[in-house]
């Protein structure tokens, strides 16, 4: 069965609650209450954004989020930035390490956060842009964007680690 | 009741405890309160949510008016709605509206399910005293965590398996040095004898220089050279002989640390593997206990020797002019400064080289076992390119290592031999004017004694590097050791099963992101056949792996005649069960050792029965090899059916209370399909038999359906039953059904 693609004015997105949305076609057609959800949350960032139902059954795939229009895209970006909690770390303010559990306190874009980690070697993933995925011992994610723009006692810390 | 003494995972900051306090009325109590990390907006703020018998207040400093204040009576119901990073509870009210009422991470999510239990129970009329007996039960397990690193105890008050043995690395491996501490106190024994000999020579050397070669005395000389020869062969006979022993010791020595290694990677929970790549687990076994056992033969002879060489050398300088002896250590202090930073440095390249090694490792591992896939979808070049950058990455972070690992070396020899000019530059000026007592012999002494004395500096100066490499080594091999078993309490508690499964308020999440099995009850009484279906991903196989006790942190009950499982010892319970995957594994042994696998003592004739009860007997006996046919890894040399027969026949011969089949006959054609089912009802009968399915045909024996749906299970009853329902099953049917005739179809138009 093929997938439908939405690209560019095929479709508005009318924003229903926090992360639902309405999809109006334009053959008419209207679809309630689908999710958006990043097919690649990882790595895919604002292209290929599913649209499920509350039985989590696909409806369509916004191609690029950038080819929406205006309103649609705002209401798309609003709802995944709802959904998905992704802080973003910019600085490491304090390593410790004890008991073979690190401790980061870092400062990210949602403010000063401390977090454990319990294994380096799973818990830490440098990717080859720069990127470093990170998760802590609640399964919570974090990122830092690019390691190689971060101050110099941040890399100093951090060196320990990558 | 004052937020003081309520349950609580937080201290209550005194903001929110004053809020809390001023908004309960005289006759409510506070219950609990959970302290989240969250605001609405998404902000790291401190929150809470206190929750009394009547209703529940939050507190979020992000809102306009930081604390609200809901009636239970109002609730209709309340979620938590799981995102990514984050989650909501949402309160949906009797009048229509709802409201997001609290955000958090994933650290307070079992805390807030608990909590929207609480809330939409209490709304639904069940009594305070009921649900708060849960809440308190979690309260217990959740806060039952380490106070040093904040794992999850086993129970309370246990000791911390992560903790109690994180003492210091040398204590841990003294473990395995301490039965080769005869070998090795001899061993150090020879090279104090070997050492001290070694000292001999630069005297002999310095008479030779002072009195034998100017007095021309041929006879003296005679005698100095044989004993020089005579400390020679000392020297490398003794030599020799440490070596080899030191060689058998370490042997013994890396060969325990990886049986060590080894049989605790056998004894890990599957979450430890869902979580490390086999590969990088292989590295730790092959590579690293090499590095520590190289370390330990450093530590415990090299260290005494060098020891002991560098303090005689020193006495012997001393004695033989003390001055020289002063300008000789000059560089010693820059040397152990230098290794301190040296050591600081290096660290960190190590951890990278290991983790750039363990990568390349993986590929290793990942690709080699699949080496069909990778020919069959011509990929060669992919994985070669792919091993090509894994390789290069190590290359370069070892090549930085490189350039600080042999750039100190250098600075430290530099320093050396800057302290030997010294001494050829003042004692040489003291020899020629004749003061300071100093002999042409007494320096070239001199000299000898120092180049010898600056091996013992070096050696310390590396032995950091060594240590720094050893310690990387140890924390992936102690990573391994010192990780939490499979937890087994009740070891020797061996309760005969006739096979009731009883799944009590099951909740199961491989992390905390999403929840895969959601409020599962189902019980199954002795003997039934019960098949379960469901879409790919729907939690069927998870059920079975809770059952098979492979995941063990999952929230509610598993009972089996009524005893949780957890309390039954854990080998004794797996031996009790038959399991059945759909890709059986195969060992590289011979194809009676595969189906004698979970019975190694079986009599023969009990293989060969099982195997024909599998329907397996007749191919194993065409095989040129019979039943010794040995098998390449991971059952090359037998078709998927066939390998499904070995692995029935290997269930067939455990002779299990319970069977589990996992799409057993999911990757095989009809014929060996009709082949396998023969088998499966024969082994079935009178046991209790789970069955997952895609097929339904191959549930036409079970006497009940289970059908599981996103995690929950939502139709539980008869064939006929479920068929007569119209719901999830009797869609599932009716697909089949068509798919099959069209199959049939589409066969008939061939052959027409």
């Amino acid at each position: 069965m093929a997938r439908f693609y939405v690209d560019g004015n095929m479709a508005k997105f009318v924003r229903k609650d926090i992360c639902l949305v309405d999809m109006e076609l334009y053959t008419g057609e209207i679809v309630e209450d689908l999710e958006p959800r990043r097919l690649f949350p990882v790595s895919g960032r604002m292209k290929y954004i599913t649209l499920l139902d509350s039985e989590g059954k696909e409806h369509a795939i916004i191609r690029d989020v950038e080819t929406l229009s205006p309103e649609s895209r705002e209401v798309i970006v609003d709802c995944l930035r709802e959904y998905y909690l992704i802080p973003k770390i910019t600085g490491l303010l304090e390593r410790t390490e004890k008991y073979g559990v690190l401790k980061w306190t870092v400062k990210t874009d949602r403010g000063i956060q401390q977090l454990r980690i319990r294994n380096r070697n799973a818990d830490i993933k440098q990717l080859y842009d720069g990127r470093i995925l990170v998760r802590d011992s609640n399964d919570n994610r974090y990122e830092i964007i690019d390691y190689r723009k971060m101050d110099r006692d941040s890399l100093k810390l951090l060196s320990a680690d990558i | 009741m004052k937020v003081e003494s309520v349950l609580t995972n937080k201290d209550v900051p005194d903001n929110i405890r004053d809020a809390f306090n001023e908004c309960i009325q005289p006759d409510e109590q506070l219950l609990f309160v959970v302290v989240g990390d969250l605001s609405l907006k998404a902000k790291y703020e401190t929150t809470a949510i206190g929750v009394t018998g009547s209703g529940f207040m939050v507190y979020d400093p992000e809102r306009g008016e930081p604390l609200k204040k809901y009636a239970h009576s109002d609730v209709s119901d309340a979620k938590v709605k799981r995102m990514y990073g984050n989650a909501r509870l949402r309160v949906n009210f009797k009048d229509g509206t709802h409201e997001d009422v609290f955000r958090f991470t994933y650290s307070v999510a079992t805390l807030a399910d608990m909590a929207a239990a609480f809330i939409e129970n209490i709304a639904a009329g069940k009594t305070v005293e009921e649900e708060y007996d849960v809440v308190a039960a979690t309260y217990e397990k959740l806060m039952n965590v380490c106070p040093k690193c904040g794992r999850t105890l086993l129970h309370p008050g246990a000791e911390c398996i992560n903790c109690q043995s994180k003492g210091k690395i040398a204590k841990k491996l003294l473990k395995y040095v301490k039965p080769e501490s005869k070998t090795l106190i001899f061993c150090l024994f020879l090279s104090v004898l070997t050492t001290a000999v070694a000292l001999a020579p630069p005297y002999m050397t310095g008479r030779l220089v002072d009195k034998v070669l100017p007095d021309k005395n041929r006879g003296a000389l005679g005698w100095i050279v044989l004993a020089l020869f005579g400390t020679y062969i000392f020297q490398h006979l003794i030599g020799a002989l440490r070596g080899y022993l030191l060689r058998c010791s370490g042997d013994r020595i890396v060969l325990s640390l990886r049986n060590d290694v080894y049989k605790k990677a056998q004894s890990l929970p599957l979450r430890f593997y869902d979580k490390t790549s086999t590969g990088s687990v292989i590295n730790r076994i092959s590579g690293d206990t090499n590095t520590l056992q190289a370390f330990m033969l450093r530590i415990s002879q090299e260290v005494v020797v060098q020891l002991f060489l560098g303090v005689g050398i020193i006495i012997i300088m001393l004695i033989l002019n003390w001055r020289l002896t002063l300008l000789s250590i000059i560089p010693v202090p820059l040397v152990v400064v230098g290794a301190k930073i040296f050591g600081r440095k290096i660290l960190p390249f190590y951890r990278r080289i290991w983790r750039r090694w363990a990568g390349v490792v993986s590929v290793l591992t990942d690709t080699i076992p699949n080496i069909r896939v990778t020919k069959s979808f011509a990929g060669e070049e992919r994985t070669v390119n792919k091993f090509k950058s894994y390789n290069s990455e190590w290359l370069n972070v070892d090549m930085s290592a490189a350039r600080i690992a042999t750039v100190f070396p250098h600075i430290v020899s530099f320093f050396v031999t800057c302290g030997s000019l010294l001494i050829w530059s003042i004692g040489g000026n003291w020899v020629i004017s004749g003061t300071g007592g100093l002999t042409t012999g007494l320096l070239v002494s001199f000299l000898s004694y120092a180049s010898m004395f600056y091996g013992p500096v070096n050696f310390f100066a590396y032995l950091n590097d060594s240590y720094q490499q050893a310690l990387s080594a140890a924390e992936k091999v102690f990573d391994i050791l010192d990780a939490e078993d499979e937890p087994d309490e009740a070891k020797g508690n061996c309760p005969p099963i006739t096979g009731k499964i009883e799944f009590r308020n099951v909740n199961f999440s491989f992390d905390r992101t999403k929840k895969v099995l959601s409020d599962v009850n189902v019980t199954i009484e002795p003997g039934e056949i019960v098949g379960i279906v469901g879409t790919t991903g729907s939690g069927k196989s998870t059920l079975v792996n809770l059952l098979m006790r492979f995941y063990d942190n999952y929230e509610g009950e598993i009972l089996v005649d009524g005893v949780n499982i957890k309390n039954i010892d854990l080998q004794y319970y797996r031996s009790q069960i038959g399991f059945v995957q759909q890709d059986p594994m195969m060992f590289s042994d011979t194809v009676y050792n595969n189906i004698a696998y979970g019975k190694p003592d079986a009599h023969v004739e009990e293989v060969i029965h099982a195997a024909e009860v599998a329907n397996a007997h007749e191919f194993i006996a065409r095989q040129p090899d019979g039943y010794d046919t040995v098998l390449g890894e991971r059952g090359v040399g037998l078709s998927g059916g066939e390998r499904q027969r070995v692995s029935i026949a290997r269930a067939v011969l455990k002779n299990p209370s319970l069977l589990i089949f996992d799409e057993a006959t999911a990757a095989v054609d009809s014929e060996t399909e009709h082949l396998i089912q023969e088998a499966i009802e024969r082994l079935i009968s009178g046991r209790t038999t789970l069955m997952i399915a895609h097929r339904l045909s191959t549930l036409r024996k079970a006497n009940r359906i289970i059908v599981v749906d996103q995690g929950r299970i939502i139709e539980n009853d008869t064939p006929e039953a479920l068929m007569e329902l119209k719901g999830k099953y009797y869609k599932l049917v009716q697909i089949q059904t068509m798919a099959d005739q069209l199959a049939r179809s589409k066969k008939e138009e061939n052959f027409d």
